[in-house]
């Protein structure tokens, strides 16, 4: 064995690490006729030695008992969370994740119709507005319905409908006159929200799919689930969708 | 018959206190003692154990006890969470420690004892040792912490750092090789200049 083989070697012997007898046998015996190896080993001993000592003088350092009590508390809250959520009856449980996935899902239709007002802001800012477009489409009242306020909206500050086909309004449409368009009430889509106390709205005609009626409450027909249905939505002055009537 | 770790993380994940509290008493020394010998620094080592049993409690169902020992799976824990400290505070990194109170505890620990001027010397060559630990860049300190102060073979420190075997062997000779030069060096400085100490390697 040389010294460069040696060097190899010598963590593991000081370590006693599991070597192969004959391998051990040579590089000690190696040791024995260089001085340098021989004293390279010793160091490296010494290290480990040094390296023991300060695992001695350390074994008792542990954590101060704050941390222990910290960490009891978290087990016990997480414990108590999780006892309290396997409590919960069956349909409380589909109930919970029922309401979650509205919640979910009409966050994304939220998401989907600001990120058009932004598209249509930015895009009417270049082309003459329509006038239909600014303000908010007159419902016009039909047979044994009351009528309409001619702003829409005391109607986006009123309670939200159960049934959509029978509570429709019908307008001309403004792109064609002939046109019949027959529009629900205004859905508000947060919760509590007194639409009459903001300064200014807009609305804005947009195409959402046919799931988009379930998102408010409303009777949704599997065969149209993924057709298109226009929508207007009410935005507020920040942008934010208000209301939504949909539009047939 | 004593519990195993599998057993015992089994329990506390189904809420069992008393399990937890076995298995925090079982392992929290070791993770303390790896993040003070990583950080050099008490209150690090505090946060990692809290941030590394916390993780036990929140993702313990991850830890697959054919993988490796939960030993070696707190230790990678401890390893990430200093790691994660270490880059944190690494623009105010301090190159001389001054600390009054650590200062009295190494007088304190250097009159204490039957035989002063053993414990003096003692003392003073483990205080050397861990500085000299701590000056070493952090992918050999590691190594040397996890291979020779809590004395893991080489295939549970490889699991614990996520490497090859033989990246373990060859950091663990290099360290070896860089901590010797600096404990060389530190020794002459130490005797020159006591103030320049308490350095910590970032690299």
């Amino acid at each position: 064995m040389n010294c460069q083989n040696f060097e190899k070697l010598a963590l593991d012997l000081a370590r006693n690490s599991l070597l192969d007898a004959t391998t051990r046998d040579q590089g000690l015996i190696h040791t024995e006729g260089c001085e340098r190896c021989a004293a390279r080993l010793a160091e490296e001993r010494a290290l480990l030695a040094r390296v023991r000592a300060v695992v001695a003088e350390i074994a008792g350092e542990e954590p101060p008992a704050r941390v222990d009590a910290a960490l009891l508390a978290a087990f016990r809250a997480q414990t108590a969370a999780t006892a309290s959520s396997t409590v919960i009856p069956a349909f409380g449980r589909s109930r919970h994740w029922s309401s979650w996935k509205l919640a979910a899902c009409a966050a994304g239709i939220l998401i989907l119709i600001s990120v058009m007002a932004i598209f249509w802001k930015s895009t009417s800012s270049r082309m003459p507005r329509r006038e239909e477009q600014a303000v908010a489409p007159a419902p016009v009242n039909t047979p044994g319905h009351p009528a309409a306020p001619p702003d829409g909206r005391d109607q986006m500050a009123a309670e939200q409908p159960k049934i959509l086909p029978k509570r429709v309004h019908r307008r001309e449409s403004a792109d064609s006159p002939d046109e019949v368009e027959v529009v629900t009430r205004f859905f508000p889509l947060r919760e509590g929200e007194d639409l009459t106390t903001l300064d200014s709205l807009q609305v804005v005609r947009v195409e959402l799919p046919g799931s988009a009626f379930g998102e408010v409450g409303l009777p949704v027909d599997p065969e149209t689930v993924n057709e298109p249905v226009k929508a207007d939505v009410v935005l507020g002055q920040d942008g934010m969708a208000r209301a939504i009537r949909f539009v047939r | 018959m004593v519990p195993s770790d599998a057993e015992l993380l089994r329990l506390m994940l189904a809420g069992d206190e008393q399990a937890f509290t076995a298995l925090y008493r079982r392992h929290k020394g070791l993770v303390y003692r790896f993040a003070l010998l990583m950080s050099g620094q008490a209150s690090v080592a505090e946060e990692v154990t809290q941030e590394v049993f916390l993780a036990l409690l929140r993702n313990g169902r991850r830890y697959d006890p054919e993988r490796g020992s939960l030993k070696a799976y707190l230790c990678g824990t401890a390893r990430n969470q200093v790691l994660l400290l270490m880059e944190k505070e690494r623009p105010y990194v301090q190159l001389v420690e001054e600390s009054d109170e650590g200062d009295a505890v190494q007088i304190a620990q250097l009159i204490s004892g039957d035989d002063p001027l053993g414990d003096c010397a003692r003392n003073e060559a483990n205080r050397l040792v861990r500085q000299a630990v701590l000056a070493l860049p952090a992918r050999y300190r590691e190594v040397i912490v996890l291979c020779d102060f809590q004395e893991m073979s080489y295939a549970e420190a490889a699991l614990t750092l996520d490497c090859p075997i033989g990246t373990v062997n060859s950091r663990l000779h290099r360290g070896h090789a860089l901590l010797l030069k600096k404990l060389r060096a530190a020794v002459r400085l130490d005797s020159a200049t006591p103030d320049a100490q308490g350095m910590r390697c970032f690299a």
